[in-house]
C-alpha cells in the first residue's frame, strides 16, 4: 500500500473516530454493514489441528564460553567472565593465572548467539608473552574453537585483522548488537607508552561463525 | 524518507482514540474497522520518494519482500483453482508492481523506473504460467515459463549493473534474481506435491532473500560510503529486526488462511511461525540478554496463540469462541507491549506502544475475517496495510532499543598488555 493512501486512509479514519466518539452510543445500535453479514464457511479442514497449536516456549539460553582454543597460534586457554569496569572500559582477565587466561566479555553475546561475541586476553606482561601474545598472526581463513559449558565446541573463521589506536577504537564493530552470530578477539598492539604503562593501539580479529 | 514512521504516530494517535471511544461504545471487535464499513480497498495512490538512504532501504526492503508474498500467494490460487481468490491476487499484484516502480523510479530516475516495471511484469506473467504448467501437469509449458524467468534474471542482471553504475557486476544481480525465481517455482511445485513443509519453508527463504535484496538494490545507487553506512551494525540490527517483524505478520496470515485448507497445511505453516519466533527470540536475546529473551519468548508465544486462537474460532465458525479469544488478545498484548516499555527503559510509553500492538491484532483480525468471507479483495488489503505498520512498529521498537544498547557498550580500548615485552620481543 502506498504511503500517500495510507495517509490519506488514515486522516479520515481519525477524523471519523473523533466525529464518532461524540456518537457512539447511537452508532452501536446500527447494524453492521452487508459485507460483515457475510456468513463464513462451515469449519474448516485445518482446524484440528489449529486447536492443537502451542508457540514454541522453553527458550534454552546458549552455554556460556569456557575454553579458547586456536590451533594455529597455539592457544588453549580457560575463560574468565569479565564486565564492565567503573569507568565504563572493559575489565580484562585478573588474578594469578590472569597471563594466562582469556576473558569473555559476559555483558554481550554468548559465542554462537546472534551477535558478536567479545573474548579478551593479554598480550605480554613484564616477564614475556601472555596468552594472546602472537594474536596478530592470525590470517583470513584461520579456525577458532569455543568450548562451552556443557562440553559441547562451537568453530569460527578469521575474516581480518586489524589494529587500531585505543583512542579510536570500534566501538560499535566490536560490540554492539547484530543478528549475525561473530566472534571479536581483542589483545593490546602497537607503541608501548612507558610513561602510563599500556599500549596504545589494540589489536582485533573479526571472525564469522564457521557453518 | 519514507513517511513509515509518521504513520505509526497517525495510527496509534487514532487508535488511542478509538480505545477511548472504546471505553464508553463497548467492544471494539464487534464494530467494524473502517475498511469493511466502505466494503471496498482504498485505491492504491503514488508513492513518496523516500529522501534518505535509510528510507530507500527499508521502502525497497519493504517492497521486494512483500511482492515475494504477493507473487507466492498469486501462484497458490492458480494451484488451489480458486478464480475469485486468484482475481484478487492478480490485481494487487499488478498494482504493487505499480507502487513499486515508482520506488525504484524515485531513486534512479524515471526511465529507469520504466525499464524495471517491463522487466518486472515480464516476470509475473512468467510466475503465473508457470503455476499454469504445474496446475496443468505440462512439462512444455513448464520449460517456457522456466525459461522465460531466467532470462528476466539475466535482463534484472543487465539493468541492475547500469543502475549501480557498474559497481556491481550484471552476473552478481542476475544470480540473486536467479535465486528468487528458483524459490519461487520450487515452492509452486512442493505446494502442488502437497510437500506443504518445503512449500511453507521456501517461501519463508524466500521473502528472507528477496528483504535482503532490496537492500542491495537500495546500496547500488549509493557512494561506497553511503552504502556502507547502511552496512553498520545498527543498520544491519534495523533491517534485520524489521525483517524478522515483518514476516512474522505475513506467517500469521499464511497460518491463519491455512487453517481453512487443511491439518497439514496448517501445520507446515505454524512450524515457520515457530521458527521465526525462535529467530526473534535469539534476537532479542542479542539485545536484552537471555533471561529477558526467556521472558519475550513466553509473551510472544501467547501473542502468537491468541492470533490463531482467533482464526481458528472463525474457521470453526464460532462465534462464542471469537468473543473469547479477542478477550484474550487484549490481554496478551497488554502483557507483549508492558514487556517491550519495561525492556526499553520507557523510551516508549506503555499506551501508544499497546495501541501499535493492537492496531497489528486488528490488521490480523480483520483479514481473516475478510478472507473467510470471501472478500479477498479486502483480505489482500489489510495484509499490505498490516506490512507496512508492522514495520513502522518494528523501526519504532528497534529505535528504542537502539537508545538504550549504546550506553551499555564498553567505552574504548582493552588495558590488554601487561609490560611491554610483547614489543621488544618482535
Amino acid at each position: 500500500m502506498s504511503p500517500g493512501r495510507a495517509r490519506l486512509g488514515a486522516v479520515a479514519v481519525a477524523l471519523a473516530l473523533l466525529a464518532g466518539c461524540a456518537q457512539a452510543g447511537a452508532n452501536r445500535a446500527e447494524p453492521p454493514p452487508a459485507a460483515a453479514t457475510t456468513r463464513p464457511p462451515p469449519a474448516a479442514g485445518g482446524v484440528d489441528a489449529a486447536r492443537d497449536f502451542r508457540s514454541t516456549r522453553g527458550y534454552k539460553a546458549t552455554p556460556v564460553p569456557v575454553r579458547l582454543e586456536i590451533a594455529r597460534i597455539g592457544v588453549s586457554a580457560g575463560m574468565q567472565r569479565l564486565g564492565r569496569a567503573a569507568d565504563g572500559t572493559v575489565e580484562v582477565p585478573e588474578g594469578p593465572h590472569k597471563w594466562d587466561t582469556a576473558g569473555w566479555y559476559a555483558g554481550g553475546t554468548r559465542p554462537g548467539d546472534p551477535g558478536s561475541a567479545v573474548i579478551l586476553g593479554h598480550v605480554d606482561s613484564k616477564r614475556g608473552p601472555a596468552v594472546f601474545f602472537r594474536l596478530h598472526e592470525l590470517r583470513k581463513g584461520d579456525e577458532i574453537e569455543v568450548g562451552r559449558a556443557d562440553g559441547s565446541a562451537i568453530r569460527f573463521t578469521v575474516e581480518r585483522v586489524a589494529q587500531y589506536d585505543k583512542q579510536r577504537f570500534p566501538t560499535d564493530e566490536v560490540y554492539y548488537p547484530t543478528l549475525t552470530p561473530a566472534l571479536r578477539l581483542v589483545t593490546c598492539g602497537g607503541e608501548f607508552d612507558a610513561t602510563v604503562g599500556h599500549y596504545r593501539s589494540n589489536v582485533i580479529v573479526f571472525a564469522t561463525l564457521k557453518p | 524518507m519514507r513517511s513509515r514512521t509518521g504513520l505509526v504516530i497517525l495510527a496509534v494517535s487514532i487508535l488511542t482514540v478509538a480505545v477511548a471511544c472504546d471505553r464508553n461504545s463497548g467492544d471494539r471487535s464487534s464494530s467494524p474497522t473502517p475498511t469493511q464499513t466502505s466494503g471496498h480497498p482504498a485505491e492504491h495512490g503514488k508513492v513518496a520518494a523516500a529522501t534518505s538512504p535509510k528510507g530507500l532501504a527499508a521502502q525497497l526492503e519493504q517492497y521486494y519482500a512483500q511482492h515475494t508474498l504477493l507473487a507466492v500467494r498469486q501462484m497458490r490460487s492458480v494451484l488451489t483453482a480458486t478464480p475469485t481468490y486468484r482475481q484478487a491476487a492478480d490485481a494487487e499484484l499488478e498494482e504493487y508492481t505499480e507502487e513499486l516502480a515508482q520506488v525504484v523510479g524515485g531513486a534512479f530516475g524515471e526511465d529507469q523506473g520504466e525499464r524495471f516495471e517491463q522487466i518486472w511484469q515480464g516476470s509475473i506473467i512468467h510466475f503465473s504460467g508457470y503455476a499454469e504448467a504445474v496446475a496443468a501437469s505440462d512439462p512444455a509449458a513448464k520449460r517456457q515459463a522456466r525459461s522465460g524467468l531466467l532470462a528476466d534474471a539475466d535482463a534484472y542482471g543487465e539493468w541492475f549493473a547500469e543502475v549501480s553504475d557498474g559497481r556491481t557486476r550484471a552476473s552478481e544481480a542476475a544470480e540473486v534474481m536467479r535465486t528468487h525465481v528458483e524459490q519461487l517455482m520450487e515452492q509452486a511445485d512442493a505446494y502442488a506435491a502437497r510437500d506443504y513443509d518445503q512449500a511453507y519453508k521456501t517461501e519463508r527463504e524466500a521473502y528472507e532473500h528477496m528483504f535482503a535484496a532490496g537492500s542491495a538494490l537500495a546500496k547500488a545507487g549509493l557512494e561506497p560510503k553511503e552504502a556502507a553506512a547502511l552496512d553498520s551494525p545498527a543498520g544491519q540490527l534495523r533491517a534485520a529486526f524489521a525483517m524478522l517483524l515483518g514476516e512474522h505478520m505475513q506467517l500469521i496470515i499464511d497460518t491463519q488462511r491455512a487453517t481453512f485448507d487443511g491439518a497439514p497445511q496448517f501445520e507446515a505453516a505454524a512450524a515457520q511461525v515457530n521458527a521465526n519466533t525462535e529467530a526473534l527470540t535469539k534476537g532479542m536475546g542479542a539485545i536484552v540478554g537471555p533471561r529477558k529473551a526467556e521472558e519475550f519468548q513466553s509473551a510472544w508465544a501467547e501473542h502468537v496463540e491468541g492470533l490463531l486462537e482467533y482464526s481458528t474460532a472463525v474457521a470453526g465458525n464460532d462465534q462464542a469462541e471469537k468473543t473469547a479469544a479477542r478477550e484474550e488478545m487484549r490481554g496478551y498484548g497488554a502483557r507483549l507491549a508492558l514487556y517491550l516499555s519495561d525492556v526499553v527503559r520507557n523510551e516508549l510509553p506503555l499506551e501508544p506502544l499497546t495501541a501499535a500492538l493492537g492496531e497489528h491484532d486488528q490488521h490480523l483480525v480483520d483479514q481473516i475475517d475478510a478472507y473467510a468471507a470471501k472478500r479477498y479483495d479486502e483480505a489482500q488489503e489489510m495484509e499490505l496495510e498490516g506490512y507496512e505498520q508492522m514495520l513502522g512498529v518494528a523501526d519504532t521498537i528497534l529505535g528504542a532499543l537502539q537508545k538504550t544498547v549504546k550506553p551499555q557498550l564498553p567505552v574504548g580500548g582493552s588495558q590488554t598488555g601487561g609490560g611491554g615485552t610483547a614489543r621488544r620481543s618482535r
